[in-house]
């Protein structure tokens, strides 16, 4: 599954605002869906498709930060740049606390706008890879048998294989028959290899 | 027994008391002509008989014993000391008199001569000075201020019931102690002080006015505002103080909550006018501006490309000039937003209005050490007006009426003229209502008159430029024009002119 090309997904209930980001965006080549509420996003959003979101603060109906909350909730981790009036700095400040990628204060430079969407699309695609990565550490994980996962977690621990023999009451032989099962299910080319893959997919601390 | 020599007789009909001689065993021998008036006895009938015929019957047993007593060496119950006695007229009524006896010398046997001053008169007298003493009495107690009288080293000889209750003492606890020292508030007591020492030495007799706390007995403080004379003895020296006080702790605190309303409705219609205004024009204005900028960007990055996309750029040239007009039509929105166009309007009698404000800007007025008067012609047409909004206008130019007399080069000017602010109401020779509210201040002045109305101007160091103009405003959605005219003699008018309703909505 090779990756979509990516969006800028533009959320305003403004038409002008939203028809003239479109537009801004395409100008600078960009590809870019719109919608006039957060709703209307949230019906169609697609987690698997690649891009950043510009977001509107202030919308009637569901605002842009309960949108983000609602996007947080899912669990999606598409990048947001919320853009705001004058005023509407609390929210924004709120906005960054519950994880948003950045904020724009309207009227903006084109520039700024660009930059940002520019470093935004480029962290999902960060994010998207790490997690395709993590994926895969998964998958081979799933198939370790119980025993080879116990002399995983111990070597990847630092055990020499006559430590795990004596932990696990195998002898010495057994332990390095299930570690080269390990190293060959898991794809790891050396130890260090193979720390590094499961320091990926440890819940973080 | 030796008749009176001339002489004597002489003396004794010329004694305004009545006189009665006596010998040892009682028998008159002399009777003078203010006896007889007294007694209604002639002389004639008089002489001779015993002195016990001019007593009551409780006097008469006893008299003859005294006298024997007397004579055999005993004591002197009444001799050389005098009492009051009753004594007994011809026609059978009883009356008080002053009773004094003497034994005349040498004479053997010993003669007694009395004499008798009528007291009943000097009671009468008495009596009556009590019943004006009592009545004073009843005058200061009844009297709803306080009255305290010092000497002149400030003691206090004298209070009424009213100052007893504010005080919370009885009158014992304040006559005899220091009035300054011990009833007025400490932070006052210079003050105090100052004011008595002024009215000691004030010559005329025009009450001084001065205002201090007291504090009672409890440690409460009230605030009280004097009015005091100097007591004056009959060389004219200053012998003490007058005060008559009353107690305007409850007024000063209405007042002053009054006046806090005041303030609080000020600066909430004026930040919130001012702020909803801000926040909404931002607002509202942000949107066709980000538009416009996004636009006009986007269409310089397609210029820039060797082959310009046409059809968008033109699209995007057409979105610019319909959002800028889109600006202009939130302005023109805000602007009829000020003029309030769907109020509510009611027929009211606009002199209704104008009292109901009345305290308020009264207490406005105080804080500006003015005064405000009502002139309001009476059978007005009624109008059909938004009441708040026309009691918002009457506020903003009464306000700004005593801010003008109330600089200080304003009040140099002033120095003699009445510091004050007027609202009259009159019916126009057209039959519609005037309103006007004039002040003695400065006026305007030059391009001020010009400019006065135009938003955001302002004389005010403070000033938002925008009461006048929002006032004018709601005038003018009443059909109506807010004018300014020269106040005669002196200082600024503003007025405006209601249609009055037709009869037959009235």
């Amino acid at each position: 599954m090779k990756d979509l090309p990516q969006s800028v997904f533009v959320v305003d209930d403004d038409d002008a605002v939203r028809d003239s980001l479109r537009l801004l965006l395409k100008s600078a080549g960009m590809a870019c869906e719109v919608f006039a509420s957060a709703q209307e996003f949230l019906t169609s959003y697609e987690p698997a498709h690649p891009g950043c979101l510009v977001l509107d603060v202030r919308m009637p109906g569901m605002s842009g930060l309960e949108m983000q909350q609602e996007l947080n909730l899912r669990g999606a981790m598409i990048p947001v740049i919320f853009i705001t009036g004058h005023g509407d700095i609390p929210m924004a400040v709120e906005a960054m606390q519950h994880g948003a990628f950045d904020f724009l204060q309207k009227p903006f430079r084109d520039q700024e706008l660009l930059d940002r969407v520019q470093r935004a699309l480029a962290r999902d695609t960060e994010n998207r890879t790490r997690l395709r990565h993590t994926d895969k550490i998964r998958e081979r994980l799933a198939t370790l048998s119980p025993r080879e996962r116990e002399v995983l977690d111990l070597v990847t621990q630092g055990k020499a294989n006559k430590m795990v023999a004596g932990d696990l009451g195998v002898s010495q032989r057994t332990v390095e028959i299930h570690r080269a099962h390990v190293m060959q299910k898991m794809e790891a080319g050396s130890l260090a290899e193979l720390v590094r893959m499961m320091m990926a997919v440890a819940p973080p601390r | 027994m030796g008749a009176p020599t001339a002489d004597v007789l002489a003396l004794l009909e010329a004694t305004f008391d009545a006189v009665v001689i006596m010998d040892d065993r009682g028998r008159i021998s002399a009777f003078n002509r203010a006896a007889e008036e007294m007694f209604g006895y002639r002389a004639a009938d008089a002489l001779g008989r015993n002195v016990s015929m001019l007593m009551t019957s409780s006097d008469r047993a006893e008299h003859d014993e005294h006298l024997r007593r007397y004579l055999t060496g005993g004591e002197a119950r009444i001799l050389g000391k005098g009492r009051d006695v009753r004594v007994r007229h011809r026609d059978g009524s009883e009356f008080s008199v002053f009773l004094s006896v003497g034994q005349i010398p040498d004479t053997q046997p010993p003669q007694f001569v009395g004499f008798l001053h009528d007291t009943s008169l000097r009671r009468k007298a008495l009596a009556t000075l009590e019943q004006e003493r009592q009545l004073n009495r009843l005058y200061l107690d009844l009297a709803q201020v306080m009255l305290v009288a010092t000497d002149r080293a400030g003691v206090v000889q004298l209070v009424n019931q009213r100052a007893i209750r504010v005080l919370r003492m009885n009158s014992p606890q304040i006559v005899n102690i220091s009035w300054i020292d011990n009833c007025v508030a400490p932070e006052d007591r210079a003050i105090a002080r100052n004011a008595f020492r002024a009215l000691l030495m004030s010559g005329g007799d025009e009450p001084q006015s001065c205002e201090y706390h007291v504090r009672s007995s409890e440690g409460e403080d009230r605030f009280i505002t004097w009015r005091g004379v100097a007591l004056r003895d009959t060389n004219n020296v200053a012998t003490g103080v007058m005060l008559s006080g009353e107690d305007i702790t409850d007024q000063r605190r209405a007042e002053s909550e009054a006046h806090r309303a005041l303030e609080r409705m000020n600066n909430v219609s004026r930040l919130a006018t001012m702020g909803e205004m801000a926040a909404g024009i931002s607002h509202e204005l942000n949107q066709p501006l980000a538009a416009i900028a996004n636009y006009a960007q986007a269409c310089s990055r397609f210029l820039r490309r060797p082959e310009p996309d046409m059809p968008e750029i033109s699209g995007a040239l057409e979105q610019i000039s319909g959002q800028a007009l889109r600006a202009g039509e939130i302005i023109r929105r805000i602007r009829s937003l000020v003029r309030n166009e769907d109020v509510r309007r009611e027929s009211q009698n606009i002199n209704d209005l104008i009292r109901e404000v009345h305290a308020l800007l009264a207490s406005d007025a105080r804080v500006h050490d003015g005064r405000l008067e009502l002139d309001l012609a009476e059978s007005l047409p009624k109008v059909t007006v938004d009441g708040v909004q026309i009691q918002q206008v009457l506020m903003n130019l009464v306000h700004n009426a005593f801010e003008a007399q109330g600089s200080d080069s304003a009040r140099t000017q002033l120095n003699g003229t009445p510091f004050e602010v007027r609202i009259a109401t009159r019916t126009t020779d057209g039959g519609d209502v005037e309103v006007s509210v004039s002040d003695f201040g400065p006026g305007l002045i030059g391009e001020v008159e010009q400019k006065i109305f135009e938003p955001f101007f302002t004389t005010k160091p403070t000033g938002t430029g925008l009461g006048l103009a929002i006032s004018r405003s709601i005038i003018k959605a009443h059909d109506a024009r807010l004018g300014y005219r020269a106040n005669q003699p002196r200082g600024a008018c503003f007025y405006f002119v209601l249609p009055a309703q037709l009869e037959a909505s009235r």
